[in-house]
């Protein structure tokens, strides 16, 4: 019988800074990981922990995959502390990818904040890699400055993709800055697609989360048609520990990614 | 049906073959005991008077979801021991029904958890009546019965001098293991009468003490007080944070997993936490959505009598009244709930 606690080794293979703060990992699986975009898996920093991380790469290639990691805590501070060549731990995928299938022949408004641009490079990479299938990407995207931008190397190469859309802000400016200041809400003050039709799909810190579906909402957006990734402190993965729980859900099994429209009733769901 | 007279010799018997925890008294309270041959001939019964009282202090619960459970290493795999069956002898209904809880959640089907399934599987259940309830006891205020249904392998009355010992599949095994003792019961015996008469001396005597029914819409009500955080501040003012409610908690589920360093590698273990924890739902970054303990105090109730029964159609409490022995504050579910 398969133990649901027990990692797999990894290797990392790589590793990236993105912002001071924010680091991209290339992991080499002993075995593969079957994610979907918007699943997530549990990492091990041996010694340190366990921390809940949703790969950023493409699913469309899993023989090694990304992880884009802010160190935040004990296990991501040791985290950033391995090289290529150390061994992690990795299990899962867990929970539920993204409704693909929801989301065809229709606008994707993304939003993302900070480190929350992590599972959405996964979900961008997952509809860019069958672009026909969608209506258009918008991809909307906020940091606090310039130097914490993650991906800023990618950014204009997906630019340039057919069907792409996308724009940014910093709150705080530099002198090269070309493009918006404010915090992102800033960039959802004209929404260029269809509201009451397109899908939006929102991920960053909480504040933000909370102030994007709300203007979302106002905008027109549907509830069941923004997906919020929700921040909750997912321990087993499996929907037994129960640390996750969120109103009536189980963020690791019901979610990460919960619409708006089953969030509603729960007190304060961005604390 | 077996004399009580015959008991020691039933249970060396019983002691050959598997491992044997019966509920023995201890300073006026009821532990689980592992039988040992020596307790045999010592000439006091303590087992026989245990077997009549509530439930032991210790959840049942802990002999198959165990407080501390390795259940990981890195990177080499670790698979379940296969230790000897155990009987337990005189499991109360209000630590069966549990079990239930942590079948749904350990074994859904998609993620099983290998080191409860092996301690469950290698476990045969003997439930015992229970004719004198406490006034801490309120299964029947969750519809159950001071006595099992078909949830134990076999089940044990002490009436009048005899054993009455019905057994399933699995609990034959136990006669298996003596058949010359016993002899079989049949309706007209003194103590099958007596031990439908002590039944129903039970649930009267539970509906005595707690007359009120629950409202019939609890999970309802209770979800409906997810934002008066007044209601659940008045009794969570009494609480000292202890956790004693939590940790004798029979269907209390929730668990750590935690990693200790080796010289190579790790073992991950498995833990019983407690929800009224502050950092419980704290995540890496340090945002907390319950920080707040009277937060922490509600959410324990929304999982019992709302959203376990929304999830699994069954409340996650029996009624066996440990959390209410064991707090400092006397805080009282019954009291807590019949307000709403």
């Amino acid at each position: 019988m398969n133990n649901p606690y027990a990692a797999i080794p990894a290797t990392i293979l790589k590793v990236m800074d993105e912002t001071p703060n924010i680091r991209t990992f290339v992991l080499r699986p002993e075995r593969e990981i079957p994610f979907l975009a918007g699943q997530f898996v549990e990492l091990t920093v041996p010694g340190f922990g366990e921390a809940p991380f949703t790969p950023s790469s493409s699913h469309f290639k899993r023989d090694t995959f990304e992880m884009t990691i802010m160190k935040v805590g004990r296990a991501t501070g040791a985290l950033f502390g391995l090289k290529p060549g150390d061994a992690v731990g990795v299990r899962g995928p867990f929970g539920n990818p993204y409704p693909l299938e929801k989301f065809a022949g229709k606008d994707i408004y993304i939003v993302g904040g900070g480190v929350g641009l992590a599972p959405l490079r996964a979900l961008f990479l997952a509809l860019t890699h069958e672009i026909d299938k969608y209506k258009h990407i918008y991809l909307r995207y906020g940091a606090r400055t310039p130097n914490d931008i993650v991906y800023r190397h990618l950014l204009p190469e997906w630019e340039k993709l057919p069907g792409v859309d996308i724009d940014l802000s910093v709150d705080v400016s530099d002198e090269k800055w070309m493009k918006k200041v404010g915090v992102v809400t800033c960039l959802l003050e004209e929404i260029p697609c269809d509201e009451k039709k397109s899908i939006a799909v929102v991920c960053g810190p909480p504040i933000m989360m909370k102030f994007v579906n709300q203007r979302l909402l106002d905008a027109g957006f549907q509830g069941e048609n923004i997906y919020l990734s929700m921040e909750t402190n997912m321990s087993c993965g499996v929907g037994q520990c129960r640390h996750c729980r969120l109103g009536p859900y189980l963020t690791c099994k019901d979610g990460p990614v919960l619409t708006w429209a089953q969030i509603k009733d729960i007190e304060n769901p961005f604390a | 049906m077996l004399s009580t007279d015959l008991r020691s010799q039933w249970m060396s018997k019983l002691l050959e073959r598997f491992t044997v925890f019966v509920p023995a008294e201890r300073e006026n309270q009821v532990h689980w005991h592992r039988l040992e041959p020596a307790d045999l001939g010592s000439g006091t019964d303590t087992v026989t008077p245990a077997l009549r009282r509530i439930r032991a202090s210790e959840p049942v619960k802990s002999f198959m979801f165990n407080p501390r459970q390795q259940v990981g290493a890195f990177p080499e795999k670790l698979k379940p021991a296969e230790p000897k069956t155990r009987v337990l002898l005189g499991v109360k209904n209000c630590d069966l029904v549990p079990l239930k809880v942590h079948d749904k959640i350990l074994t859904d089907g998609e993620f099983n958890d290998p080191f409860y399934l092996a301690q469950r599987k290698n476990t045969i259940l003997v439930a015992a009546d229970c004719p004198v309830p406490e006034e801490s006891c309120f299964c029947n205020l969750l519809g159950l019965t001071p006595f099992a249904g078909d949830d134990a392998d076999a089940a044990l009355s002490v009436c009048d001098g005899a054993f009455l010992l019905e057994v399933g599949e699995r609990g034959r095994e136990l006669i298996d293991a003596a058949p010359d003792l016993f002899r079989k019961a049949s309706e007209g015996d003194a103590g099958v009468t007596r031990r439908e008469e002590e039944r129903k001396a039970a649930v009267a005597a539970l509906n005595r003490i707690n007359p009120t029914p629950w409202n019939p819409g609890l999970p309802a009500a209770v979800a409906a007080k997810r934002k008066d955080e007044s209601f659940w501040q008045k009794h969570a003012e009494k609480c000292v944070e202890c956790f004693g409610c939590l940790m004798g908690c029979p269907t209390c589920y929730c668990f750590l997993l935690y990693d200790q360093a080796r010289e190579k590698g790790l073992d991950r273990t498995r833990v019983w936490d407690a929800c009224y924890l502050a950092a419980y739902a704290r995540v890496g970054g340090g945002a907390n959505p319950r920080a707040e303990f009277v937060k922490r105090f509600a959410n324990r109730f929304f999982c019992k009598f709302s959203d376990f029964k929304t999830d699994h159609g069954m409340f996650a409490c029996s009624g066996c009244g440990r959390c209410f022995k064991a707090c400092m504050g006397k805080i009282d579910i019954r009291k807590v709930l019949g307000e709403l």
